[in-house]
């Protein structure tokens, strides 16, 4: 039986400790935000946090993160972070298919809570692990600066 | 149904070492690699046959510190972690950052890059010049053993099942006298596998060469580093003779061996090595010093 | 919100649902007795299934293949050559057999690698060269098209001209990595199937169900889901898929889900054709072009699919946006025994434009023209004949455009500036090229008027909310957005009031698949006009419904045979200019600056335009000198996206775009297609601005680091 927290929420579960964390998150505790692109860490799709730290859950095997806080898309969704860059992706046209969003959010919130005023070398390598095919990143990018500016003092380092 | 697997996740190393000794395991660190390397097919989990013993929490693998001028490096320590440190040299800081991507550089670790020897291991050529030691230990006790003998081979390495590599020890490295150059040549500017490395270490006084070093990744199963040939350039003063950089070159010519692979060429990695190395040997700016 | 100005951007239908990520996308969906579905694929190119021996499959496990398909074995496309599972012969690796369903995912792994296949294996045909040699053979060519001036003719032009110039120009394959792997789900009901997916055309779906099951138009319902991206990708594959499922769900009784991974998706699924294209051009002293000859050759794999549409388009644009005196072409399909290729974004003319631009910037330096000024000798203007003898009816904005763009990049300052640096600096060179292009909006010749009879609904409810009944998908192209703006500014309502669901046959007429850059114009025109029709009805609390249908305004008449007349309706328009710095010591290329100007008719939503423009763009650029992919004995040898390699946020740089204003009468509110255009310049300007760079002529793409690097070694060895 392995334990951890999930988006705040103590859970157990009995898979094996191989389990890869994304099939844990997404069928057993049926949380459908955090997506799967190539399962092998070269899309970003399925990034979550660990300790608050962004990482790709397709290469985490549950074993691994016993005792670990773990935060998936669902679990930011009410912070005033997310909220700001829910809005800064709307106005930037950041949004094609969609796919990569909530990745994407989870990179732009761990480069943010890191640089809360990053440039834009620092925006691309902070999402560069995590592929869009539709938008050319350009437009990522402008939402990313966009919630930079106006999220003075959101994104202090805690 | 998925076969039962037995993993372990032990508060501390002498814990796992006493494990190890008595049961041949997976180990597995960040995972970055293992979980690649064992990867079954979409929605179940990886095909890893052994047991498993996780090490990447333990607080002994995870310390960075100085020994004089030696650097040592916890073998769990993640790339993230280290690019942070204020005692890692810059030229590993770069070729850190020339891995992959942040999610990944915040779970991968220095000592699974090695342990993993691959061909293509980003930061392996710089290590392979900066004559890195690896410290492996067991309940038997300890060893140390230079990297070059730890790797044989691709996914090959000379550790005994019971045994764990605790830290990477980077000799004299933090004397400030050196010029150390990396370069990574990938299919793009993120998340890629090298093409060719090339990590060169010069260290001169007053014009002349005191040491000098060179490692070539992803063009032979193995780093490619040659005693023999760096000798030859010992002594000799800057800047270096056409002659003597054309010597150079063309004895790592013939040692260079590499493949031609879904990523690159033969041909291409060799010339881009040769023309790496050759591009070190006539650098300027460092010769003025 | 109401509309001012069209253009003006509003937030995105679908915005919230993705950015949390609680949009379900169909990996994302169970249903009720579902199981999964694993195919059983050929491990050889080429050869006849002698023997399938299959493991013992425990209690709730079955095998489905050929047998069970009650219709036809062929997926219902163009020809009828692309079985549904493959029951004699096999022709390319990864081509399916047999499918496995069952509930437990990690059991159907393990089955699959335990069933045996007996093969009495042929010699395959491998490469484009291999089928260029045996093009006579009988199976090998599978469409192909001659027209233009009579060889007769050039051959006197040709007898009489200074010098010819003979060049061959090869291609790549392109994968398309939308993030999302293709998946379907069929779901199983007594009275009918429900077969829901990523997919860009519901009822080439729906068509292809009701041949394969043999069934009424009644009893098979197709419903897209939210769509990862499609870039064509999505167009005719996902109807093979569709039908392993409903297939696999009528004999099993049970809905079964079928989702690739990822590199199951990059080694099986369709690619954009690998190409080699040869001209032979007459030139008179000065340099002017007489005559020029063009061969295309379209690697179509192992089975026709739309491929002799994309040879269509690509052999319209093999001209580019010039008026070439007496031109010929002609262009083949050819089979190899390799994955299918099929749909990608520009649909045959990437490849046309990256060879022609390429050639004519190789002439422009014989004569020693800059290349810029002598593409534009050659422009094509409002009223000059097409190569297939229609014509350009429309203003054309280029001259403008290039003018504009010229100042905005400062291209000459920039080149003059370059050439004196790039000898002090031994190992960085900077370039600047250019291209031109044009896209043809909608259906190649008389596609929409025979093929397609595109059909749109309006449907009012009671309280006044508008709903679009179209069987067009949102992939992320925006069209939720743009076709709902389009509606609500017609109608004078708020944005908000316009509906979009997720189309599903059972609600929605056929208005067509979601390809050829056609929704916006065709699409959005026939909605216009519904709307309009709705307005003058329009009764508070009623429910009500408007209908359209596609009316074909005649210009000279498509005539597939003689390959004349007018084969668009109208045009869109481009330019961009790339600046590059390329290292000479790893022939690695760093994008430094990029510029695009556009003429789309009228701009539905500037924020979606410019989506299309950098998206289109980055898979443009990448085209050109990034993305590799190749087949080695029918094996396709990178299965992983980095190995690809398409790029990263670190790869591409920001910008500089604008789009001209030049309202067509015939789209809604002046609107022409815009998605694949965006793509179609990207990799002639980086192979143009890398020609700059090291002052040398490539004849392929993608000019990837081992191809410059090669180069420069030949060019170095020519010089000692």
């Amino acid at each position: 039986m392995i334990k951890f927290t999930l988006n705040g929420r103590i859970v157990e579960t009995d898979a094996p400790p191989t389990a890869r964390l994304l099939d844990l998150i997404r069928d057993e505790f049926e949380l459908i935000g955090t997506k799967e692109g190539c399962g092998e860490g070269e899309c970003g799709a399925c990034s979550v946090f660990v300790n608050n730290l962004l990482q790709n859950s397709c290469l985490i095997p549950i074993g691994a993160i016993a005792g670990a806080d773990i935060q998936t898309i669902e679990g930011i969704m009410e912070t005033e972070q997310f909220k700001l860059l829910d809005e800064s992706y709307s106005n930037a046209g950041g949004v094609q298919c969609g796919y990569c969003i909530p990745g994407m959010i989870m990179a732009s919130a761990a480069l943010l809570s890191n640089n809360p005023h990053p440039t834009e070398a620092e925006i691309r390598d902070g999402i560069s692990g995590n592929l869009c095919r539709c938008t050319g990143y350009n437009m990522i990018v402008d939402a990313i600066n966009l919630a930079a500016k106006k999220g003075d003092g959101l994104w202090q380092k805690k | 149904m998925a076969e039962k697997i037995t993993a372990y996740r032990f508060d501390c190393l002498e814990q796992t070492l006493s494990q190890l000794n008595k049961e041949d395991c997976a180990i597995i660190a960040g995972g970055t690699d293992v979980m690649v390397l064992h990867k079954s097919r979409r929605g179940v989990p990886p095909k890893i046959l052994k047991s498993v013993v996780f090490i990447d929490h333990l607080s002994e693998l995870k310390q960075v510190n100085q020994n004089q001028k030696d650097l040592h490096i916890g073998a769990c320590c993640t790339y993230s972690e280290l690019l942070e440190h204020a005692l890692i040299p810059v030229a590993l800081k770069n070729a850190i950052k020339s891995i992959a991507a942040p999610a990944i550089r915040n779970r991968g670790t220095l000592g699974g890059n090695i342990c993993n020897a691959s061909p293509a291991g980003d930061t392996l050529p710089l290590l392979y010049v900066y004559n890195a030691k690896l410290r492996l230990r067991s309940v038997n006790g300890e060893r140390i053993v230079a990297i070059n003998d730890f790797i044989q081979g691709p996914r090959r390495v000379q550790r005994d099942p019971n045994e764990i590599v605790t830290e990477i020890i980077l000799p004299s490295v933090l004397e400030e006298d050196a010029h150390v150059v990396f370069e990574k040549v990938g299919n793009r500017n993120a998340d890629a596998i090298a093409k060719v490395g090339f990590a060169g270490y010069i260290r001169i006084n007053d014009a002349r060469i005191e040491d000098v070093r060179f490692a070539f990744g992803a063009v032979g199963p193995t780093m490619v580093r040659s005693l023999n040939i760096e000798k030859k350039l010992v002594g000799k003063t800057l800047p270096l003779a056409d002659s003597d950089i054309a010597e150079i070159v063309a004895d790592f010519d013939k040692i260079i061996r590499p493949i031609d692979d879904q990523r690159s060429t033969a041909v291409y990695r060799k010339i881009v090595a040769l023309n790496l190395l050759r591009y070190f040997l006539s650098l300027k700016q460092y010769q003025t010093k | 919100m109401s509309l001012k100005d069209i253009s003006t951007s509003v937030p995105k239908k679908d915005h919230k649902g993705k950015v949390s990520g609680q949009l379900p996308y169909i990996s994302d969906v169970k249903v009720e007795n579902m199981v999964y579905g694993v195919l059983v694929r050929s491990p050889i190119a080429y050869g006849k299934i002698k023997s399938i021996q299959l493991p013992t499959l425990p209690e709730g496990y079955e095998a489905v293949g050929a047998e069970h398909i009650s219709g036809p074995n062929y997926v219902k496309i163009i020809q009828e050559d692309q079985p549904i599972f493959a029951n004699e012969w096999v022709n390319y690796i990864g081509e399916p057999i047999l499918m496995l369903v069952g509930k437990d995912l990690n059991t159907l792994y393990r089955l699959l690698d335990e069933v045996k296949i007996d093969f009495e294996e042929h010699q395959a045909v491998y490469t484009l060269d291999e089928a260029i040699q045996q093009k006579s053979a009988t199976g090998i060519t599978m469409a192909s098209y001659e027209f233009g001036e009579s060889l007769e003719n050039i051959s006197a032009i040709e007898q009489g001209a200074h010098q010819i110039i003979e060049e061959e120009y090869d291609t790549g394959y392109q994968e398309h990595v939308y993030l999302e792997p293709q998946g379907m789900l069929a779901i199983y009901r007594e009275d009918e199937i429900v077969v829901q997916g990523s997919m860009q055309c519901l009822y080439y779906i729906k068509n292809a169900l009701i041949s394969a099951l043999d069934c009424g138009a009644d009893e098979v319902r197709v419903v897209q889901s939210p769509t990862g991206g499609g870039f064509g990708g999505k167009e005719e594959f996902p109807s093979m898929m569709a039908c392993h499922v409903a297939v696999a769900a009528k004999a099993v009784k049970k809905s079964v889900m079928l989702v690739f991974d990822r590199s199951e998706d990059m080694v099986v699924t369709t690619k954009r054709h690998p190409a080699k294209l040869n001209y032979r051009t007459a030139l008179d002293k000065e340099g002017n072009i007489l005559s020029m000859c063009v061969d295309i050759y379209l690697d179509g794999g192992a089975n026709a699919g739309l491929s002799q549409v994309v040879l269509q388009r690509a052999l319209i644009n093999s001209a580019g946006v010039y008026k070439i005196p007496h031109f010929h072409a002609k262009g083949y399909v050819l089979k190899t025994n390799t994955v299918p290729n099929g749909a990608f974004r520009g649909f045959g003319a990437p490849q046309s434009f990256a060879g022609i631009e390429s050639h004519i910037g190789h002439l422009s330096k014989l004569g020693n023209f800059d290349p810029l000024e002598y593409k534009r000798k050659y422009l094509v203007k409002q009223g000059d004949p097409t190569i297939t003898k229609g014509i350009f009816r429309d203003p054309i904005l280029v001259e403008d455009m290039i003018e504009d763009l010229l100042t905005a990049s400062q291209y000459k300052t920039k080149k003059a500036e370059f050439q004196h640096n790039n000898p002090q600096n031994l190992r960085y060179k900077k370039g600047i090229g250019t291209s031109l292009f044009l896209h043809g909006c909608g259906f190649t010749g008389s596609g929409e008027r025979d093929h397609i009879k595109a059909t749109v609904k309006l449907l009012k409810s009671k309280d006044d909310l508008v709903s679009l009944k179209i069987s067009n998908s949102d992939m992320g192209q925006g069209i939720y957005t743009t076709l709902s703006k389009i509606v609500a500014k017609e109608l004078d309502l708020p944005y908000e009031r316009v509906l979009y669901p997720d189309p599903d046959t059972k609600e929605v007429p056929d208005s067509g698949p979601t390809v050829a850059s056609r929704t916006t114009m065709i699409v959005g025109k026939l909605l216009e006009r519904a709307a309009k029709k709705l307005k003058t009805q329009w009764q508070s609390g009623v429910e009500q419904e408007a209908v359209e249908h596609y009316v074909h305004r005649e210009m000279i008449p498509w005539d597939e045979k003689t390959f004349t007349g007018d084969a668009y309706p109208a045009y869109s328009w481009g330019v961009n200019i790339v600046e590059v710095e390329v290292d000479t010591l790893t022939g690695n290329v760093k994008l430094e600056k990029v510029y695009g100007n556009y003429e789309v008719g009228k701009v539905i939503d500037e924020r979606i335009m410019k989506g299309q423009i950098d998206g289109g763009l980055a898979q443009g650029l990448a085209y050109g000198y990034l993305e590799k992919m190749t087949s080695k004995e029918g094996r396709i040898q990178q299965k992983s996206i980095s190995d690809y390699g398409p790029p990263t946020a670190m790869d591409v740089v920001s910008i500089d775009s604008k789009v001209f204003d030049n309202p067509y009468a015939d789209g809604p509110y002046g609107a022409k297609g815009a998605g694949e255009l965006t793509l179609i310049g990207g990799a002639p300007a980086v192979q143009a601005a890398i020609e700059d760079a090291l002052q040398t002529s490539f004849q392929q793409i993608p000019i990837t680091p081992e191809v410059i690097i090669e180069s420069l070694w030949r060019k170095e060895g020519e010089g000692d």
